[in-house]
């Protein structure tokens, strides 16, 4: 394990993008984590007028529209971003490993519906789709972690099938099915493990868009009200914007940097474990 | 051939957008705006703010309401009230014509106050369901006989409860698709002119109007303008002369005020009288209980509530009449100041204590939606004054559906909400406080569930009284119970601003506002 | 396989597809709290029993929900979408007034998109690890990871409040009523900010595409064997690598064409866009169910011939390419 984990590490650390995109997203991780006990009055607390400059009243970024804190509400919307784009991803990432597993691994009907559903996924306006989840469900984390989870699934479901497709008539599976062993052994045991590196690679650029499409749902007012997004910060503050610009600029500069790190570390995951690099 | 349009696109791309260049148009034409467009222009099927500030242009309605809330001649010139308060007679004015070219006669108030308004519209069959009968005396006269007296009989005739419409476009057809629905034929000053879906709604002189020398427009436009921000931009590069209540967003109230060409009013909506509230389902407890309201009450600061979060428009409310209204009694209302000591003391008295994490109870409330604008951040901020009394408020969003739906059917612990008074408690008040509004099912109706058999007594006597001073003694007495009870928390009166172009002259000439149309406006050329 | 029985097999998915469609949403609208007739007598403010069951009679929502679902399955069949619950107007004429406004929008992103990423990426790909390369990717990747409602904010921002040169909102100026070219060059620059801040996001998939195929492509045997024939830099570029390397930049941006027709939502949101996207937005708020199905069914359909219509044009183009 190690022999592999070292080098894969090595080259994922060459690339300065990975390295900044690591230390970035550590830093946001922090910040998501500490928010609690370096601001304890939560990021609902009123501390001043509306629309205060940043830099007055001891403020480094201002106030919003109802007189709270900036820089509290973007400490805290790190960890409804942070959150979101983590469970969702994990959800998505499960649900689409087991079933593309099982299409790929098994074919014929299974395969057939699980095709269709992901062409169902694939024209249906998803963006919309979601929005309707999300507004009719009611509003809340839950329903915006399932609502993500449910239409970006299919993605990880069509690399995985893929995957099991190509891998399942190999000779170490063949072997494996000669020996006896079951087919949940041979799929998760024996198949899954050699189509980690595209799940990787998918599933930690489905965290950064995942953060984007939370922030686009609480931006459009379909957010839990009882948390401080980045989105949501942006979109209490659209009419505000033409008077009191940082209302809306930090928290979109706060969504691009933790995107981007997230990209960055991506990017360097696909170069460490592509293929080609590996032979 | 190329180097030609390049620089018509060119020179297109680079003229300055902003100041003056947007309205082309202008000459004589009144620029107005409409956040969404309407589903119907048929009055009486939907009352709703948007249709009567369209409609009030083209129908017109019995009488009109004057700055100090006495009924003003429209329609009718005159009317006679018999002393025992049961028998109301109008005599219309002659020689008014129906945009089409019909004549107006008493058989179209009839026929619109007996069926079309009573079928279709649940805010006159709220008057008109009083009479016994609503008859044409001759073509020119009507007469309704109350089953009992009702002294806010005048001001239901006013425009958005009672719009005249004409009986032989309506008489015998389904109402809900009537052709005329989507091009409106009235009485009024202007006619309607053209729907171009997705941008516009053009209303043009009616040359025939019966009021000589009027309207001094030619034409109106309401545009359609979604977003509150897009709104701003209009009205201040002028390619829209008036915002109404609720198309700017408080919050860049402060920028319009500072712009010389933009006049800012609070005067017109006297008549609707809207008072932002927060509602608690009262069958629950704790929120059955008084003190818990009243603590609720005192934990708020409703000053910070109107100068930071609605940015210095409105007043603190201080009742179920705002104080602009008649029958308004300042001496007999139990106030609640901003007092979080009193508030932790009175739940302290209910056996309401502090548990692990310093919380009291916890409770939903469920917000109104209004795309993140005034209520939702009062529900916000209620949130946070609520914490430090040691209650724990948990927000819920809603759309209109989900809204209506919970509260009609008592599904919710608290929520914020806003109503209208219209000029008499007996009209728009009353039925949130009357135990005979609790229904299952309907929204904005007495969803609280406050039942107080003194209070249901007391408005039905209020409104039925003949003499003024007796229905004054009523209503103080009620401002008495019901702001001592808390029966709703009423948070702020809400004033809503109305934006216009230095041009415009006489927008508002009662404290109907808007919604009596724009028959006297003149602009300055 | 034969071209005809080909798109007959594809239409025929495409028809199951749709049925899927419409039975999902409206199955899935169905299960939300609450009806048009509360949305409507909650908003007028003043509500009795009479309004609310007048009002479901004339929407049908008194009726069995088995019922409402074979009505409406029926009147989809002959092409009838129904009538829209807050605008009282058939569907689909709804849609199709709104459907060109989008259309355009994302015809300029599209064009925008693709005329700019291929030709960053084709400049990246020139010099790989320079500092044009550098920048192109720095600039994709920083345009990938920003919020596109944000970015459009941003644009009217800056280009609106701040300089002033470019108009915020809408597709054209409002009451200038302005005709033939005055009219074209007035739309134009209104498309602008909305249209940019829709391409930037897909330019800059497309530049790293087009980069890391053409890199691809030029290892390649044929573009030595080009190079050693004395072809310049420039004409094994143009010729040998581009024109290979735009094949699946051309199949990827048909998919992703699908996702521009449902996925202006924001944007148009942001610039007061009046398109299908703010049409989507307008009636999840308010509830509109047939509006809602109807928005599902049109770009369904219409994402289904779209790609369709990209498989056949492409093995026609190319015609190595097996349909299946």
């Amino acid at each position: 394990m190690k022999a592999v984990l070292l080098p894969f590490l090595a080259r994922f650390l060459a690339r300065p993008q990975s390295l900044i995109g690591l230390c970035v997203f550590i830093a946001i991780v922090a910040v998501a984590l500490a928010a609690p006990l370096l601001f304890p009055k939560g990021p609902f607390a009123i501390v001043g007028m509306p629309l205060l400059a940043p830099g007055t009243n001891g403020l480094p970024a201002g106030s919003d529209v109802l007189g709270r804190d900036m820089l509290v509400g973007l400490a805290y919307g790190a960890r409804v971003s942070l959150l979101v784009g983590i469970s969702s991803t994990c959800c998505a990432v499960g649900a689409g490993v087991l079933l593309g597993a099982v299409a790929g691994y098994y074919g014929g009907v299974v395969d057939d519906v699980l095709m269709r559903v992901t062409e169902f996924f694939q024209i249906i306006p998803a963006f919309v789709l979601l929005m309707v989840l999300v507004a009719f469900v009611q509003p809340s984390l839950a329903s915006t972690v399932i609502g993500i989870a449910l239409i970006t699934w299919p993605q990880v479901a069509r690399v995985v099938r893929g995957e099991f497709l190509a891998l399942r008539t190999r000779e170490f599976v063949e072997a494996a099915r000669l020996v006896g062993e079951s087919d949940m052994s041979i799929i998760f045991r024996q198949i899954l493990p050699n189509a980690l590196p595209p799940i990787v690679v998918i599933g930690s650029m489905m965290v950064g868009s995942a953060i984007l499409t939370e922030s686009a749902l609480s931006f459009l007012g379909l957010g839990d009200p009882d948390l401080m997004s980045w989105g949501s910060m942006i979109g209490a503050s659209r009419s505000a914007m033409w008077v009191a610009w940082w209302t809306t600029v930090l928290p979109g500069v706060a969504i691009m940097v933790t995107v981007l790190a997230l990209n960055f570390i991506g990017d360097g995951l696909n170069e460490a474990l592509s293929p080609r690099r590996r032979q | 051939m190329t180097l030609h349009r390049r620089g018509v696109l060119g020179g297109m791309a680079l003229a300055p957008f902003l100041p003056g260049h947007a309205a082309a148009a202008r000459g004589n034409v009144l620029n107005a705006m409409m956040p969404a467009e309407p589903g119907t222009l048929c009055y009486p099927l939907l009352n709703t703010r948007l249709v009567q500030e369209i409609c009030g242009n083209i129908q017109e309605s019995l009488l009109l309401l004057d700055w100090d809330f006495k009924p003003r001649p429209n329609l009718a010139k005159s009317f006679t009230v018999t002393p025992d308060g049961l028998v109301y007679t109008f005599h219309l004015e002659p020689d008014v014509r129906w945009h089409d070219g019909a004549p107006f006669t008493a058989r179209d108030v009839v026929f619109s106050c007996d069926k079309m308004l009573r079928q279709l519209n649940p805010r006159s069959r709220n008057a008109f369901n009083n009479c016994e009968s609503i008859r044409a005396l001759d073509a020119l006269t009507v007469q309704f006989r109350l089953k009992q007296p009702f002294n806010a009989f005048l001001l239901s005739l006013m425009a958005s409860n009672a719009p005249i419409m004409p009986a032989h476009i309506y008489e015998g057809t389904d109402f809900r698709t009537n052709p005329h629905n989507v091009r409106p034929i009235g009485t009024g000053p202007f006619k309607f002119a053209r729907w171009e879906r997705g941008q516009y709604i053009r209303l043009t002189r009616n040359k025939d109007y019966w009021r000589a020398g009027y309207p001094k427009i030619d034409d109106v436009y309401f545009r359609v303008c979604p977003t509150p921000e897009q709104r701003m931009v209009a009205l201040e590069t002028g390619a829209v002369d008036i915002a109404l209540a609720d198309d700017i967003d408080t919050v860049v109230s402060k920028r319009l005020r500072a712009n010389p060409n933009i006049v800012a009013s609070t005067r017109g909506y006297e008549g609707v009288g809207e008072i932002q509230v927060f509602e608690m389902n009262q069958r629950r407890w704790p929120f059955s209980d008084r003190r818990f309201r009243q603590a609720f009450m005192h934990a708020l600061d409703r000053d910070f509530i109107v100068k930071a979060i609605n940015f210095g428009q409105g007043k603190v409310a201080t009742g179920p009449i705002p104080s602009s209204a008649p029958y308004y009694d300042p001496k007999v209302l139990t106030r609640y100041p901003y007092d979080p000591a009193r508030a932790r003391a009175l739940l302290d008295e209910m056996g309401l204590k502090k548990r692990r994490g310093g919380v009291r109870h916890r409770f939903g409330f469920l917000m109104i939606p209004d795309g993140g604008g005034v209520q939702t951040r009062g529900a916000q901020y209620a949130r946070q004054a609520a914490a430090e009394v040691g209650l724990d408020i948990e927000l819920q969003s809603s759309d209109w559906a989900t809204f209506a739906q919970r509260t009609g059917n008592w599904d919710f612990d608290m929520d914020n909400n806003s109503y209208g008074e219209y000029g008499d408690p007996a009209i728009g008040t009353s039925r949130f406080f009357v135990s005979a509004n609790i229904r299952k099912g309907v929204p904005q109706s007495n969803i609280q569930g406050y039942r107080n058999r003194q209070v249901d007594a007391l408005f039905a006597s209020a409104s039925t009284a003949i003499d003024p001073k007796a229905a004054q003694a009523d209503y103080s007495r009620l401002q008495q119970i019901l702001t001592r009870d808390v029966a709703m928390l009423w948070i702020f009166e809400r004033d809503p601003m109305l934006y216009y172009n230095k041009r415009v002259h006489d927008l508002v000439s009662g404290p109907n506002g808007p919604t009596d149309g724009f028959g006297r406006t003149w602009l300055a050329t | 396989m034969n071209r005809a029985a080909y798109i007959a097999r594809r239409l025929l998915r495409t028809v199951l597809v749709t049925v899927a469609v419409v039975l999902v949403s409206f199955f899935l609208i169905r299960l939300a709290p609450g009806d048009a007739a509360t949305v409507m007598a909650g908003q007028s403010g003043y509500a009795d029993e009479a309004l609310i069951q007048s009002l479901r009679a004339e929407y049908g929502l008194d009726q069995p929900l088995p019922v409402q679902l074979w009505k409406y399955v029926s009147a989809v069949a002959r092409g009838d979408l129904g009538r829209s619950y807050e605008r009282r107007q058939p569907v689909l004429d709804i849609i199709l007034e709104r459907l060109p406004n989008t259309l355009l929008l994302d015809g300029f992103a599209l064009a925008v998109a693709l005329a700019g990423g291929i030709a960053l990426g084709a400049l990246a790909a020139r010099r790989p690890g320079s500092a044009g390369d550098a920048g192109v990717t720095a600039l994709a990747m920083l345009f990938y990871a920003v919020p596109q409602f944000w970015l459009g904010m941003m644009a009217v921002l800056v280009f609106s409040v701040w300089l002033a040169v470019l108009p915020p909102f809408g597709i054209e100026t409002m009451g200038a009523d302005y005709t033939g070219l005055m009219r074209i060059a007035d739309v134009a620059r209104h498309m602008i900010l909305p249209g940019m801040t829709l391409a930037l996001y897909y330019m800059a998939s497309y530049a790293r595409l087009t980069r890391t195929q053409m890199i691809e492509v030029s290892g390649q045997d044929f573009v030595r064997t080009a190079r050693a024939k004395g072809l310049s830099e420039r004409q094994v570029a143009r010729r040998h690598v581009l024109r290979n390397a735009l094949i699946p930049i051309i199949t990827y941006a048909g998919l992703q064409a699908s996702i521009l027709v449902g996925g202006t939502v924001l944007v148009e949101n942001v610039f007061s866009w009046p398109g299908v996207g703010t049409l989507a937005y307008e009636a999840v708020t308010a509830r509109d169910n047939p509006l809602l199905l109807g928005i599902f069914i049109v770009t369904a359909v219409l994402v289904s011939l779209f790609n369709l219509f990209t498989d056949i044009a492409y093995s026609i183009a190319d015609p190595r390419v097996q349909l299946q």
